[in-house]
């Protein structure tokens, strides 16, 4: 990959440092390698101190793309996400960025300028109170008002924003503040201590577990988060229990494994809906029941129990009444409870394990349809298979979306980026860029609509400035599916403000920007498409036209429960 | 009906706001409010009352628990522990 990224050598240290200064000085001391950006007026001294340091700023085209650049580098990093703006527009711009973040518990730290604390309050030039608008969309924020504390700051920023259940974390530092000279940077103090359960809570799950006759696995992003997938993967083969995923969570079991029924919720498949309806016992790690996952709480897996393992003790009991509720990190939680089990008889699910495997393979997702147009389902089943194990999708929101979840597969949770919590539309784009410079070597695909990528279509600037050699597919039905989708269903066919059959010529779009690209638009293009796409070394461009009536099958209506799934004719 | 939970939290900017507002999302309306400082930090009593039957104030408590800075939070005027 080219780098082309603003890399200077470093600069020589004299004290005392400027505030932008100890601000660069400080990610380079945390290992920051990578941040994404925009800069403007109230940032400028940081600008001007990141260019005598080790750091690689990526300049995106929109703040938006800059946050989920970074988002998507964490998630596939397990590092801290960093991105920068300016005060006022810059900052609001990151605002659904943060928010993305906040409701996947990603980690990620955001740097905004503001104007200097002498007119901070008295509407200046482009002055917002970014903390207050925040608020609610971060784990933590500080405004800082002197430079001798930035350092402090900043790692105690990266402390919060990793530890614990991770998020968001946002510093404003206002100008006057990165001009400053200090010669007495604070010091700090961080405790890295791990929560674990009680052993007798991990004993009360082991019981309950083994009294179960119905048990089903609910997995969420928190086990990736928490570094446990190899421990959850050892529970679901040790006990042969049957096993769930949320969207989020979807390659923490990979994909065509035994015992593993899908995705569960709105879009999620009809045996993984159906066995946990069933189940006696729902065994939940690191997940918070959202309604896409439950569909109608109160009728959500009536008859079962709930085990729930979380770090967030706010999570446990907040939707769903638990039987046990194991609060700290998963992980060790996890490898606790299968030493637990490990010893003493074995549990015993064969039967309802057989029978939901059984109905996996009858109900299993249909990649056939008829006539001559291109069937996403099929194209995004080949393109996973062909992209081998390093391969990663990078979703947009919408019907491909969901398709993604349901056809590609997975083999590792890295594998799956995806807007999960706030569903945002504009995410594809810049989160393959995000991924791909956090795993240079991987293949990383963005899929998005022809809605989601205009809505952050200026990262193609950015692709081609850093000769970043993603993939991208667009899956162009020229109308907002997901919204046609629940028009046709729930809103009688009125189909309101969904047209975009005047979208632009994607191909040449692409090529605007210095990116090569081709059109794929009957069903025999598409193993060739595949191909060439793959092939190509740099970043390139496939646009698939697609039929716009195609819907996302199976569907659970809002406001049913989960076993009351429609099933629709290809 | 209405639960007082009292607080102590680091005195820092947007501290209050960050209390009140995590308050009111999650439901709750604040019927009172009283505060008096104590050392570095702000010892706060709010009088709540859930929006529905479904808010539980023990999971308020725990909500108050994760803001960065929330020392102590008990709802019963003896701070149950010292969570640093
Ligand atoms: C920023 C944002 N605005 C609006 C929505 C609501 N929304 C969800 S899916 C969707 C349609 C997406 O259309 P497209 O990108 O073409 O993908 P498709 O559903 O056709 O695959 C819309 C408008 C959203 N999720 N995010």
């Amino acid at each position: 990959m080219s780098a082309a990224a603003a890399t200077f050598k470093p600069a020589v240290e004299t004290a005392p440092q400027s505030g932008a200064r100890l601000v660069v000085s400080t990610l380079e001391k945390l290992g920051v390698e990578v941040l994404f950006g925009y800069p403007g007026g109230a940032i400028m001294p940081i600008y001007d101190a990141l260019a005598g340091s080790s750091l690689r700023h990526y300049l995106c085209r929109h703040e938006q793309g800059a946050a989920f650049a970074a988002d998507s580098y964490a998630r596939v990093s397990g590092k801290v996400g960093v991105c920068m703006a300016t005060s006022g527009p810059g900052a609001t711009n990151l605002v659904t960025g943060i928010a993305n973040a906040m409701l996947d518990s990603i980690p990620m730290v955001c740097i905004t300028g503001n104007v200097a604390q002498g007119v901070m309050g008295m509407d200046a030039f482009q002055e917002v109170d970014i903390l207050g608008v925040t608020l609610p969309i971060v784990k933590h924020s500080y405004l800082v008002r002197s430079a001798a504390d930035i350092p402090a700051v900043i790692e105690e920023a990266f402390h919060i924003a990793r530890s614990g259940r991770p998020g968001p974390v946002l510093i404003d530092l206002p100008k006057d503040v990165q001009f400053e000279m200090t010669d007495a940077p604070r010091g700090i103090h961080l405790s890295n201590a791990i929560d674990v359960a009680d052993a007798a809570v991990i004993d009360d799950a082991a019981a309950a577990i083994r009294a179960a006759k119905k048990p089903v696995l609910y997995i969420g992003g928190g086990v990736k988060i928490s570094g446990a997938v190899q421990a959850v993967r050892d529970f679901a083969a040790m006990t042969g229990i049957p096993q769930v995923s949320t969207l989020n969570a979807l390659g923490t079991i990979p994909t065509g494994q035994d015992n593993f029924l899908g995705m569960l919720g709105m879009h999620g498949t009809r045996c993984a809906n159906e066995a946990v309806q069933e189940s006696d016992l729902l065994i939940v790690i690191g997940a918070r029941f959202d309604d896409r996952a439950t569909g109608k709480l109160i009728e959500f897996a009536p008859h079962a129990g709930v085990v729930h393992f979380d770090i967030d003790p706010s999570e446990i009991g907040k939707l769903r009444k638990v039987a046990v509720g194991v609060t700290g990190d998963v992980k060790p939680n996890i490898e606790a409870l299968n030493a637990r089990l490990s010893s003493g008889p074995a549990i015993e699910v064969s039967e309802w394990a057989d029978k939901w495997r059984a109905k996996a393979i009858a109900c299993a997702f249909d990649y056939n349809a008829p006539g001559e147009g291109v069937f996403a389902p099929q194209l995004l089943n080949e393109l996973s298979q062909k992209a081998g194990p390093s391969f990663i999708a990078a979703c947009d929101v919408g019907q491909h979306q969901m398709w993604v979840a349901q056809y590609c597969e997975f083999s590792r949770p890295q594998a799956h980026i995806t807007s999960g919590g706030l569903g945002s539309m504009g995410f594809g784009l810049p989160a393959g860029i995000g991924a791909k410079l956090a795993e240079p070597d991987a293949c990383v695909v963005t899929i998005t609509g022809d809605g989601g990528v205009m809505m952050n279509i200026q990262e193609l600037a950015t692709v081609n400035r850093f000769k970043i050699p993603l993939k991208i597919i667009i899956l162009d039905n020229s109308r907002l599916g997901m919204v046609r989708q629940w028009q046709e269903f729930f809103f009688e066919r009125n189909f309101s403000e969904v047209d975009l059959s005047d979208n632009p010529d994607f191909v040449k779009v692409a090529e605007a920007f210095g990116i090569p690209a081709f059109r794929v638009d009957a069903r025999d293009q598409v193993s060739a498409g595949i191909d060439r796409l793959l092939a190509t070394e740099g970043p390139i461009l496939m646009h698939v036209i697609i039929d716009p009536n195609d819907n996302v099958w199976p569907l659970v209506p809002p406001g049913k429960n989960n076993a009351e799934m429609l099933e629709g004719a290809r | 009906m209405t639960d007082t939970v009292h607080i102590l939290i680091d005195r820092a900017d947007g501290a209050l706001q960050r209390l009140i507002g995590l308050v009111e999302r999650r439901g709750f309306h604040i019927d009172a409010m009283t505060m008096a400082p104590e050392g570095s930090a702000l010892a706060v009593a709010l009088t709540v009352r859930g929006r529905d039957v479904g808010r539980s104030i023990d999971n308020l408590g725990l909500q108050i628990d994760r803001l960065v800075g929330a020392r102590r939070i008990s709802n019963d005027a003896t701070f149950r522990s010292e969570a640093a």
